[in-house]
């Protein structure tokens, strides 16, 4: 049987490790990016809250600042905190 | 005795019949006996050849009529004797000379040269008689005018004008002759002076047509000596052209001399108009053939220029030399050369030759232009399609049909001809899309040169975008055209890609052009300016297409306008750029990245967007798998699982894409070998350690493999897709496989896999026998492989092949598999339709589409779309279309 050499050269997609598929604020697909963005994936990162909600960044950031008082989470009305 | 004065009129005498009363005896015999003398003198003097002896009894006589107040019987009579004379002597036998020729010019058009110069002698020796007679009879005549004259002036003492009798009896002597020449004419008789003036004027122009090249080799004879050589030359090298020019100039005048001897002879029989028609149309004729053959088929010269220099160093020269010749005798010539003698126009100044054009020579010239102009441009616009053909090449040919155009202004003639060569040659079904784009853009770069503004460009482009439009293929033409040709099919003629390309480029520097001419158009001046030179368009102008402003050439949008959308063609585009990056083994993507910019400022960025983002997947790619590598270093062993069997992570790159940018992707699973597959879930892992919380979903059917097969004679090595690595590594460990355990093995269905092993049968690494089921093949490794050469050639150790894009393996859905996927969510709705309606037609079948699916996703597909959808579903048998109607299949 002869020897093999290779070089693999495989394709991937990647995938924001989410159970929701889109944001619910901007109600755009977590793998493209927010309203604001162009380029997906590391220009345009999720964030989790507490509550175990993922957004945009820049969404929820947006969601946040415009908050006089305490945000909540736009999903289940929890605090809105950051996820450590 | 007759009482009226010597000049009273004619037609006094006739009217007074009193003095026939008045008339003695005495007085008729006179007149009877004198009446007889004059009519046998008149005989003799005008038959005896040259014998003017009868001379002073004739006088005699004349003058004893006129005293009778006879004058205008003595006139008539003598001419009607001249008429008769000159009809017997001259004409008839001047027409006998050419009676030769009478089937010759009727039946062919080319005589024979022996024919051709023997009509010259013929020619020469009939006007030289004729022209005897002529002068001989003139000179008769000029015997009765004086006697006619002699005898007023013996009866009126005071000095009556008498030119005017003299030349009112010579103009009607004149048109005698031509009446009776032309009453007489034989109809082969233009044919043959035609040919006269051919030969000669031939013969005239190898003479200087000779001497024109001459000039023209000396002169590159003389650039290229250096300039020392030409100056210690110089005075010699002068006087011995001054010679030669001399002797030719000679030559050619005693040519032009005998040409104009003719031409004046026939003039003086009356042929003036006939004459000019015949050298004229000789002259045109040469020149014609001229053209034909400085101009001929080569399009990668200009011809024009030397077309006007022989022009004026031929016919130009001749008909100088010729007017000078004739004189004064040429009516619309100027006085200024009327004066000049034959000889007074020459040699010092030879190749202009023409100091002082006069006026008739400048409108021959004119004429000689225009009939240039035409016949190039009838023949280039004859020729337009294959010039255009070979475009960059033939563009001094362009240059001068342009020039030709601006004199004609035939620009309709050019449209006609080549819209009519394109639907015979172009639009066929014979000729591939490529080139008809090809010259398409070809088209539009020729004919910008001769019209700027577009006009003709848009009635010629038409016909071509029309048919373009038909064709299924010609967005994915124009795409590949746009990017380079190189990375395409390598058949595609690159040239037209390159030039596209090219195009772009010169778009950019336009438009950065354009954006600094729009911040000056602000300023009055400019602004003034702009307003001065506009011009209005040609009247060919379709005044519905907008004026030449928004009609600015531009090839790019031209061929956008075939396809009707840009969005069409940024879809195919993109989809053709995910095949090219998808079968990327390393991250290079340069050259994609500089036409994805050049492609953002026609298109806009926006629609460029998700292409952007393509090539910046890649970007990321490489430097998340450099990133993943360093991890390694780091941290060489991470799991025990890496044993002698696993391979290093060196092998493995990878190009990560955002999925949801890309079109969509040809999904389909496949078990790669295991040592691959740990490695790819060991990168994936990685991955997702890097940029947590995002993890890597393998498409483990994509990528390209390069393998090296080695045997123990030789390796050999191949760049393949996934599928093919992993069925050539499944005999790694096994030598033969039947097809079902291999399909299983790999994970492919059978037949899947049937088709795509037979790249390695083909390629001679395996090969297949029949096994037990006759539905089960089974495939064994060729280990000696000595039948590899068949498939070309001395492989020697390295052979390198790459896998042809066969159908079926191309990694992206095509836009046509897109818009039926798409299609299919309508599929319900139309079902549900022709339940309710029963049958209906194409077109309220869109437009109910239209109406009700607005919700998410809105109906947005055209006419074609829905019709080419339908048509899939006639075929699979769920539809049923009937006289234009769809209903659904019983």
């Amino acid at each position: 049987m002869p020897g093999f050499q290779t070089e693999w050269h495989g394709v991937a997609s990647w995938t924001w490790d989410a159970q929701d598929e889109t944001c619910g604020i901007c109600r755009m697909a977590f793998d493209g990016c927010c309203p604001d963005c162009k380029l997906p994936g590391d220009d345009c990162p999720l964030i989790w809250g507490a509550c175990n909600h993922a957004f945009h960044l820049h969404c929820i950031l947006k969601w946040v600042n415009s908050q006089t008082s305490q945000a909540h989470c736009p999903m289940c009305r929890r605090e809105w905190q950051f996820k450590e | 005795m007759a009482t009226e004065g010597p000049s009273s009129s004619s037609s006094a005498v006739v009217c007074n019949l009193a003095i026939l009363d008045s008339l003695t005896d005495d007085s008729i015999r006179q007149i009877h006996d004198s009446y007889t003398g004059f009519c046998a003198t008149t005989v003799t003097l005008l038959t005896g050849a040259g014998d003017l002896s009868v001379g002073p009894e004739f006088i005699a006589h004349v003058h004893s009529l006129c005293h009778h107040g006879l004058h205008s019987l003595v006139r008539d009579h003598f001419l009607k004797s001249l008429e008769e004379i000159f009809e017997q002597n001259g004409a008839s036998k001047f027409w006998r000379h050419f009676d030769a020729y009478t089937n010759f010019a009727i039946l062919s058009k080319n005589p024979p040269p022996i024919c051709e110069s023997e009509v010259q002698e013929v020619l020469c020796k009939a006007l030289e008689e004729i022209s005897l007679e002529k002068q001989y009879q003139e000179k008769c005549l000029l015997m009765l005018s004086h006697a006619l004259q002699s005898y007023k002036d013996q009866m009126s003492e005071g000095r009556n004008p008498s030119d005017a009798e003299r030349s009112h009896l010579f103009s009607r002597y004149q048109l005698l002759v031509s009446s009776v020449l032309m009453a007489s004419l034989p109809r082969h008789f233009p044919e043959i002076l035609h040919w006269y003036f051919k030969g000669r004027l031939e013969e005239l122009s190898t003479i200087m047509g000779g001497e024109f090249y001459d000039d023209e080799s000396q002169d590159k004879d003389e650039m290229d000596l250096d300039e020392k050589s030409k100056i210690s030359y110089r005075t010699g090298e002068m006087d011995i052209d001054e010679c030669s020019h001399q002797g030719k100039f000679l030559e050619n005048n005693k040519l032009v001399k005998n040409i104009g001897k003719v031409v004046r002879d026939l003039r003086s029989l009356g042929f003036t108009s006939m004459t000019e028609d015949a050298y004229s149309s000789a002259i045109f004729l040469l020149l014609k053939a001229k053209v034909h053959d400085l101009a001929g088929d080569d399009y990668r010269s200009s011809v024009l220029e030397s077309i006007k220099g022989w022009i004026q160093a031929v016919p130009l020269q001749f008909f100088h030399a010729l007017l000078a010749y004739l004189g004064d005798s040429v009516s619309y010539d100027s006085p200024s050369s009327g004066l000049k003698s034959p000889l007074a126009s020459h040699p010092s100044s030879c190749y202009p030759g023409i100091d002082t054009p006069s006026q008739g020579l400048v409108r021959w010239q004119l004429r000689l232009e225009y009939f240039a102009y035409e016949t190039l441009q009838d023949l280039r616009i004859a020729k337009l399609f294959e010039i255009i053909v070979d475009y960059p090449d033939s563009s001094p040919a362009i240059e001068d049909l342009k020039q030709c155009l601006e004199y004609t202004g035939q620009h309709s003639k050019l449209v006609e001809s080549f819209i009519s060569a394109l639907q015979y040659r172009l639009l066929t079904a014979g000729a591939s899309t490529n080139d008809i784009l090809h010259q398409y853009v070809s088209t539009i770069k020729a004919l910008r040169t001769i019209d700027p503004a577009g006009v003709f460009l848009e009635a010629v482009g038409e016909p071509i975008r029309d048919y373009l439009r038909g064709r299924k293929d010609t967005i994915k033409c124009i795409v590949t055209m746009l990017t380079d040709g190189t990375g395409g099919n390598p058949n595609v003629s690159g040239n037209a890609g390159d030039s596209l390309l090219e195009e772009l480029n010169r778009d950019e520097e336009s438009q950065e052009n354009t954006g600094v001419d729009d911040d000056f158009i602000t300023d009055d001046k400019q602004a003034w300016i702009n307003a001065a030179c506009w011009e209005p368009d040609p009247v060919e102008a379709d005044p519905s297409k907008g004026s030449r402003n928004r009609r600015k050439v531009d090839i790019l949008g031209m061929i956008v306008g075939i396809i009707g959308s840009k969005d069409q063609l940024v879809n195919e585009y993109r989809v053709m750029l995910a095949e090219k990056l998808l079968n990327k083994s390393d991250y290079d993507i340069d050259s994609e990245i500089r036409t994805l910019e050049l492609l953002k400022i026609h298109f806009g960025e926006s629609s460029m967007q998700k292409c952007e983002i393509m090539l910046n997947d890649l970007i990321d790619s490489k430097r998340t798998n450099s990133n993943i590598k360093a991890t390694i270093a780091q941290t060489p062993l991470t799991g025990a699982e890496l044993g002698d069997s696993a391979v290093s992570m060196d092998i493995l790159d990878a190009t990560i894409i955002s999925s949801n940018f890309w079109p969509p992707i040809q999904d389909e699973t496949l078990n790669v070998p295991e040592p691959v597959d740990n490695l790819l879930s060991d990168y994936a892992k990685r991955f997702n350690e890097i940029k947590t919380p995002r993890k890597l979903l393998w498409k483990k059917n994509l990528g390209t493999v390069k393998l090296e097969l080695q045997f123990e004679d030789r390796a050999v090595q191949f760049t393949v897709a996934p599928v093919h690595a992993a069925i050539i590594m499944q005999f790694q460990d096994q030598t033969s496989w039947t097809s079902k355990n291999l399909a299983a093995a790999i994970g492919l269905p059978v037949d899947v896999l049937n088709r795509r092993i037979n790249f390695w049968i083909s390629k001679g690494i395996l090969a297949e026998s029949l096994g037990a089921d006759s539905n089960d093949h089974v495939f064994t490794l060729m280990e000696g492989m000595v039948e590899t050469n068949k498939n070309g050639g001395n492989s020697g150790s390295c052979e390198e092949i790459l896998v042809g894009d066969d159908e079926g393996e191309r990694s992206v859905a095509s836009v046509e598999d897109q818009i039926r996927k798409e299609m299919t969510i309508y599929e319900k709705f139309i079902m549900g339709m022709l339940t309710n309606f029963g049958s209906m037609a194409l077109d309220r079948i869109h437009n109910t589409l239209k109406m009700f699916c607005v919700a998410d996703p809105p109906y947005d597909k055209s006419l074609q779309q829905l019709q080419s959808f339908l048509s899939g579903l006639v075929s699979e048998e769920k539809l049923e279309l009937r006289d234009g109607m769809y209903l659904k299949k019983k």
